[in-house]
């Protein structure tokens, strides 16, 4: 049998295809959350199928897709692809489990699921994608299914406005994406990454033009600061697990772009964009935080904060860059290689530790039915439960050390002193310590005596909605404690990434 | 066969006039008309380049891109003018600067 893909990328697509059938059906029999849990079947099966690629992909060697498959589309799975697409799936599932807790009430859940589906089957296309034309179709795949879980609830005016400024911003974006694409199509008469790396194109000045152009076109969705505006209304007006996935997953995905198409096509430019990434990653962080300590409103904070986080992504990108000294030699420049490794572990904790702060702050949303912080004053005596667990993943995006986000900060700041560039790590730290002011706030506000009137009638969030935060915060104490296996992944992606189509 | 710096010429001032008009104009309506303007210019530099690559021959790979993204390009406008319909129903105009009760 000819596959269409390749196999989790085919499960996606089945169960994407399938799910407002079954919602039909589910709708029929009065049984909601049949629909949720075919849609977790479906990621299910396709992580299963991904682990069923590590062996090949551990290896050291891309696995390639099959030539004569139907739409003869190129697929390239190497370390950092798998790294993205478990990522995806992982948060997808975590996701979907608790939209069914959290959508109960919603109407339209077949097209909510099948968006779902839909929106991580593109993200996992882009990480699979071994050319930037598959990249860019699976990239509109997640990005119109994303216009619209924005704008799901659209009975009242937020998510329509948030959602259409989000769509304008974000397809712009994509159409300078293209445009980019097509003056790299121009200048190298392809646009397969392992082409585009063994054979890069010389520096001149199309070649800068167009680098600009797609450092345009991903930016906007990774939220590098003039790019950003769009992110604290669209992250705040959707629907909680469409939050947790914007925040947690798709901003990432820039990144994860960024990172294959600079380290493919522009190797002959990567050094000049040291010091514009640099200054631009300075300037996300600081922007993200100091905008987070004015909110009161507890999404927008978290979604303010993503921006921060992203910050701290492009250190790493930015260091990575150096790279670009030392083609044609042997050695890498120190520093590079940690950078990387840095910034893809922090591209896994990201997702692990936003996920589960919005998935807590939806649950206390829920129950609260208000986003206001003075709200929510007390809230961790009524639900205790998650309130820890939102105590947790906060504790770890400020950076305390048992968790997560200690670990990944830590390899960024490593990596800026190897490099000598160690002002970008002194930024990193500085910036963790103004994070802690708002993060801090919040936790102050939960565990305060007095009790707000909406917090006295509220009670513990269902079962189903804290399984899977709670396995996310395991996680987030686990990848803590016990770094060494994702860390070895990590760098075993960002060697690969180094040297894509080289010997 | 006509040189290439006119196609170039003529795509970034295509390029211009999309940006100018997300820029500038309130309508909604002619936001989507600027975005579709920007996809085109795109469109047509894979349409160009895939002309010069091989003289007499064109790419088959540039083809396929412009012809998928015309059907992206179509999908994009869809849901924005149902997300217009929605904001019309809430706003009661299409002027884009009414938009602006998010702050922060």
């Amino acid at each position: 049998m000819t596959a269409l893909f390749n196999l989790p990328l085919d499960i996606l697509v089945l169960f994407t295809v399938l799910t407002p059938f079954v919602g039909w059906l589910a709708l029929r029999l009065k049984r909601k959350s049949l629909i949720g849990l075919f849609a977790a079947v479906g990621l299910f099966a396709s992580g299963v199928a991904l682990y069923g690629m590590y062996a090949g992909v551990s290896s050291g060697s891309p696995v390639l897709s099959a030539p004569p498959s139907l739409f003869s589309s190129f697929f390239r799975v190497d370390m950092l692809s798998f790294i993205m697409a478990a990522v995806f799936i992982g948060m997808g599932l975590a996701a979907t489990v608790y939209s069914v807790g959290y959508m109960e009430k919603d109407t339209g859940l077949p097209l909510y699921y099948t968006l779902l589906l839909a929106m991580i089957t593109g993200l996992v296309g882009v990480a699979f994608a071994g050319d930037l034309f598959t990249l860019y179709v699976f990239w509109e795949l997640m990005s119109v299914s994303s216009y619209v879980l924005v704008a799901f609830r659209k009975e009242t005016w937020e998510p329509i406005e948030a959602g259409f400024k989000y769509m304008i911003m974000s397809a712009a974006a994509s159409a300078t994406l293209l445009l980019g694409l097509a003056l790299l199509y121009g200048l190298t008469g392809t646009l397969s990454f392992e082409a585009l790396a063994s054979n890069p194109p010389t520096a001149n000045a199309w070649l800068f033009i167009t680098s600009i152009l797609i450092l345009v076109g991903f930016g906007v969705k990774a939220a590098i600061v003039p790019l950003h505006t769009w992110l604290p209304d669209a992250h705040s007006a959707a629907p909680t697990p469409i939050s947790a996935l914007l925040s947690g997953i798709v901003i990432e995905t820039g990144v994860y772009a960024l990172l294959r198409t600079y380290f493919t096509a522009f190797l002959a430019i990567q050094t000049q964009w040291f010091g514009i990434l640099a200054v631009l990653s300075i300037l996300t962080m600081t922007v993200g935080n100091l905008m987070a300590l004015l909110q009161t409103d507890v999404k927008r904070l978290l979604a303010y904060s993503s921006i921060a986080q992203v910050g701290y992504m492009l250190v790493g990108f930015a260091v990575g860059t150096q790279a670009g000294l030392s083609v044609g030699l042997p050695a890498l420049p120190a520093g590079v290689e940690t950078a990387l490794t840095g910034t893809i572990l922090h591209i896994i904790n990201h997702s692990l530790m936003k996920g589960a702060a919005f998935m807590c702050a939806g649950a206390i949303i829920l129950r609260l039915e208000t986003r206001d912080l003075k709200d929510m004053a007390g809230v961790a005596r009524k639900m205790p439960v998650t309130a820890t667990l939102f105590a947790v993943s906060l504790f770890a995006l400020v950076g305390m050390p048992p968790l997560n986000g200690f670990i990944s900060e830590l390899t960024l700041f490593t990596s800026t002193v190897q490099a000598g560039v160690g002002w970008l790590g002194v930024a990193i730290i500085l910036n963790s310590i103004l994070s802690a002011g708002y993060y801090l706030r919040v936790l102050g506000t939960m565990i305060r005596p007095s009790m707000s009137e909406a917090v006295s009638k509220a009670k513990e969030a269902p079962a189903v909605m804290l399984i899977p935060i709670g396995i996310m915060v395991a996680l987030i104490i686990l990848f803590g404690v016990y770094p060494e296996p994702v860390m070895k992944l990590a760098q075993q992606a960002a060697q690969e990434l180094l040297r894509v189509g080289g010997s | 066969m006509i040189d290439l710096s006119y196609y170039l010429g003529f795509i970034f001032s295509l390029y211009a006039i999309g940006l100018y008009c997300l820029a500038t104009k309130r309508n909604m309506i002619r936001l989507i008309l600027g975005l579709e303007i920007l996809i085109n210019a795109a469109n047509l530099t894979f349409i160009t380049f895939s002309a010069y690559a091989f003289p007499g021959y064109v790419d088959r790979l540039a083809h396929s891109i412009v012809i998928v993204s015309i059907g992206l390009g179509g999908s994009v406008g869809a849901v924005a003018l149902t997300m217009i319909v929605y904001a019309y129903k809430y706003y009661g105009t299409l002027d884009i600067t009414e938009l602006k009760r998010l702050k922060g």
